[in-house]
């Protein structure tokens, strides 16, 4: 009965991805990608395609490819994906190549998520069978959060529009979910591989590296280790093997090396790619210095351009500081709080980036969104789950209107389209705030279920 | 007894005074001929605005027509207009300039691109223009990407006087300014040769500063430039008589004449003009009856045929000997130069001449030789292509034995 059901829930699983990919097929067909090219929530000065190809044109011409301030990504971007934006096929849309480059991103990233799912389903259900609830708690109502992980990041509509949009959230979401792959599997080489590519795509990957040492450390999430200690003493049997391993360093040295490894070849990479053009510091002031100093406040589906565009010369600097800290003062209390549950940890922050990022778009929401399917077993008592749901809805077909309303048709301005932005801000916010008190409160009940006490 | 002075003494004894020689020779045949002219750019400024100066904008937009008639692209030519005279309220012919009275030529046809316009001509801009030292934002069309072997054509019409001219009725350029901008052209190099050709009352001495550039006037100090005729049906003068009589010089001329420079600065005619052509040639080496007038108001080029890939010349190293050598060698003044090079390099170095060729064999130690292959252009991107691609294999490999 078990093998038949899951026999048919995986079938209707592939069913899904196919049709998801059939859909995706069908909105590159349409002329010119629908335009979704140019919207801001889709392309932003980082992952905008019209500045690749700016790029790969001014590299082509024997200039460097970021003068003019256009282009603001890694130069191995453009070796890899600058000659897809110039090869036209004839009788197809012109930038199909590139689109079907984001939609098997966009599918390995499914695949790997599922992976990493099942990974995680597994050790929950160990762990629980070590601490003997799996009487108390019944398993075969456990989602198969790999499968429904994967669909939620497929069919969720902004990962859809950040493909079709031919922007290149597809690859960097990709790196970070190959690093938390590798992370979860003990696969170090990759997991080291996927953190610098991600971190040097995109700066705020970085952070990752905690959830990662925690994971390369401990293992998957598991419920805390103090509730194993007291189960085991009210069973008054201390069997070593049931335990869960305690913080090992070695896995943190060999990932150090292979990181410190795969650093290097990149920068070199980067170093003989900008040899005439300034070389490295040049492409940290134009991708990194460009990311931490917001020089570009086109509007945006975040928070900052708004308000950079009215704070005063004298305390830009200041006001920086404040937001990126904003950034890094919670990395260290959620860190210490959820050690125990790695992967959750990386989507928290993962979700806190791409709301304070400078430069966020749909495309970085569709990453957390789809992280956050791992996590429905813990989340299933999650508060204000519809509020939220409508709330995303709501700002997503919002949003386009005020902008349209503010540049095309001049009867609004730009407080419409940043009241959306704001909404969006605060729904994120939300979000992170309910999921980590429902992942507490989780852990709460299974201290309840072990200690008979509150 | 062993004389004092034998052959090998004698030979060190006459070296020295020979390196003196040889090198002041090297010196003052400085590296000018170095550059080959490769491109010819056109700035062309009109400077006064209100429709009772059309004919500045006619002047400015006719010898535009004529540069891109003889073939300079639009993409090397700046032209700055400080007003609209096609679409201003007051023409009557809205859309179309005429620089003469029988209405012949539209001159704002279909692809006249105006690169600055309106109240973007300012003194600034055109000193930034002619410098080069714009901010980052400045798009490519508004600057002067001239390099080493650029002939530049710079053309300036308005209201001037004794060394001014006067930008768009609030401020002036002054000839110490302009000499200024051409000398730090000059030292940065970004042009070979610079014909300056001034349309305005007192012209000459708006270029008495500048230094080492060929220049032309259309009247002296103390002398007014007029205009040329009055159109009624217009309304305004359509012309004056300086431009007026150049674009007539040009208008006989087509692609492929070889008019020299001298024959167009005699044709100017003092009682026709009602002024002076004054021109000054005193710091300008080559003379004007060898110099076609193409070589600054068209662009008629040498072609040389040459069977090697074309490579993207960098800016940074479009000065390099080793790049010239390997066209064709069939080219016989880069076979003169390189002789006389040689024959420079021999008394002076004692080297190879062989060496001059490729120097990639000149060095014994490979990484030398390595990095001269490497700063190609295409050996990076394909080093660069290779790198990305064996990432793959190097990811799966490792994982694979890490399992």
């Amino acid at each position: 009965m078990e093998k038949l059901k899951k026999k048919i829930g995986s079938f209707s699983f592939w069913n899904w991805v196919i049709a998801s990919i059939i859909f995706r097929l069908i909105l590159i067909y349409f002329p010119k990608n629908l335009n979704l090219s140019s919207r801001p929530e889709v392309s932003t000065p980082l992952t905008s395609f019209r500045r690749l190809a700016e790029g790969y044109w001014l590299k082509q011409s024997s200039m460097s490819s970021y003068a003019g301030s256009m282009y603001h990504g890694s130069p191995l971007l453009l070796s890899l994906l600058g000659p897809l934006t110039v090869k036209r096929i004839e009788g197809q849309p012109n930038h199909l190549l590139y689109s079907l480059v984001s939609v098997i991103a966009d599918v390995v990233s499914a695949m790997l998520i599922r992976a990493t799912g099942q990974n995680l389903r597994l050790a929950y259900l160990r762990s629980l069978e070590s601490l003997d609830l799996v009487k108390q708690i019944d398993v075969s109502e456990f989602l198969f959060s790999g499968d429904i992980a994967a669909l939620i990041y497929l069919c969720n509509p902004f990962t859809i529009v950040a493909c079709v949009g031919l922007s290149t959230s597809p690859i960097e979401n990709m790196a970070v979910i190959l690093c938390l792959y590798g992370a979860c599997s003990r696969l170090i080489p990759l997991a080291a591989f996927g953190w610098v590519i991600a971190t040097h795509l995109s700066l705020y990957p970085a952070i990752l590296i905690i959830p990662v040492i925690f994971l390369l450390g401990c293992g998957p999430d598991s419920p805390p280790r103090k509730l194993f200690l007291q189960r085991h003493q009210q069973k008054e049997v201390l069997n070593q093997l049931k335990l869960p391993p305690g913080f090992s360093w070695g896995p943190i040295i060999h990932f150090a090396f292979w990181a410190f490894l795969w650093s290097v070849y990149v920068l070199v990479l980067c170093g003989i790619s900008l040899k005439q053009f300034g070389g490295l510091w040049e492409m940290f002031k134009s991708t990194y210095g460009f990311i931490l100093t917001v020089e570009d406040l086109s509007p945006n589906i975040g928070v900052l351009w708004y308000f950079f565009a009215e704070v005063f010369e004298f305390f830009r600097n200041f006001f920086l500081i404040v937001f990126h800290v904003n950034i890094l003062f919670m990395i260290l209390p959620l860190s210490i709080r959820l050690r125990h549950r790695p992967c959750y940890l990386a989507f928290v922050y993962v979700a806190i980036c791409s709301m304070l990022k400078s430069y966020p778009s749909v495309g970085d929401s569709a990453l957390y969104l789809g992280l956050l399917g791992w996590f429905v077993n813990e989340l299933a008592d999650m508060q204000f789950s519809l509020f939220l749901f409508c709330g995303y809805v709501g700002v997503s077909l919002l949003s386009p209107v005020m902008h349209n309303l503010w540049i095309w048709r001049g009867t609004g301005n730009a407080n419409f389209y940043f009241t959306t932005a704001m909404v969006y801000a605060c729904l994120q916010i939300v979000l992170v705030v309910e999921g980590v008190s429902a992942v507490l409160n989780h852990d709460r009940k299974l201290r309840i279920l072990i200690t008979g006490k509150p | 007894m062993e004389t004092f002075i034998n052959p090998k003494s004698l030979f060190h004894l006459l070296l020295l005074p020979c390196l003196l020689l040889y090198s002041s020779i090297a010196y003052n045949s400085s590296p000018v001929e170095a550059a080959m002219h490769t491109n010819n750019w056109a700035v062309l400024v009109c400077t006064s605005r209100f429709w009772f100066n059309y004919r500045h904008m006619a002047n400015t937009l006719s010898l535009y027509r004529t540069v891109k008639r003889l073939g300079i692209p639009d993409e090397r030519i700046i032209l700055m207009l400080a007003d609209d005279m096609a679409c201003n309220t007051r023409n009557k012919y809205p859309a179309q300039v005429f620089n003469n009275e029988n209405h012949r030529l539209n001159l704002y046809g279909d692809n006249v691109e105006v690169d600055y316009r309106g109240y973007e001509v300012t003194v600034e801009n055109f000193l930034r223009v002619l410098t080069g030292r714009h901010e980052t934002a400045v798009p490519r069309s508004k600057r002067l990407l001239s390099d080493e072997g650029s002939h530049i054509l710079l053309y300036m019409t308005g209201h001037g006087g004794d060394e001014f001219l006067k930008f768009q009725d609030s401020e002036e350029l002054q000839s110490h300014d302009l000499a200024d901008a051409v000398k730090q052209m000059k030292e940065k190099h970004r042009f070979k040769e610079l014909l300056i050709m001034v349309d305005t009352c007192q012209a000459a001495t708006l270029f008495n500063q500048s230094p080492g550039v060929l220049a032309i006037g259309s009247s002296m100090k103390g002398e007014n430039s007029y205009s040329h005729h009055l159109d009624s049906d217009v309304g305004v003068s359509v012309v004056d008589r300086f431009t007026y009589y150049t674009l007539a010089f040009f208008e006989r001329l087509n692609i492929y004449d070889n008019a020299s420079l001298s024959s167009l600065f005699s044709s100017y005619n003092p009682s026709l003009l009602m002024s002076t052509a004054y021109y000054r040639k005193d710091l300008y080496k080559r003379r004007l009856e060898e110099v076609p007038v193409t070589n600054f108001f068209g662009s008629v080029m040498e072609t040389i045929h040459t069977d090697a890939a074309y490579k993207a010349l960098s800016r940074r190293n479009s000065g390099r000997f080793e790049d010239e050598m390997s066209l064709d060698q069939s080219v016989h003044h880069i076979k003169r130069r390189m002789l006389i090079k040689v024959n420079d390099g021999d008394e002076i170095h004692d080297i190879n001449p062989e060496l001059l060729q490729g120097e990639e064999g000149a060095s014994k130690c490979p990484w030398s030789t390595f990095r001269k292959k490497f700063q190609k252009a295409e050996n990076v991107d394909s080093l660069l292509n290779y790198g990305l691609v064996a990432m793959i294999p190097l990811l799966v490999i490792s994982t694979w034995l890490v399992q």
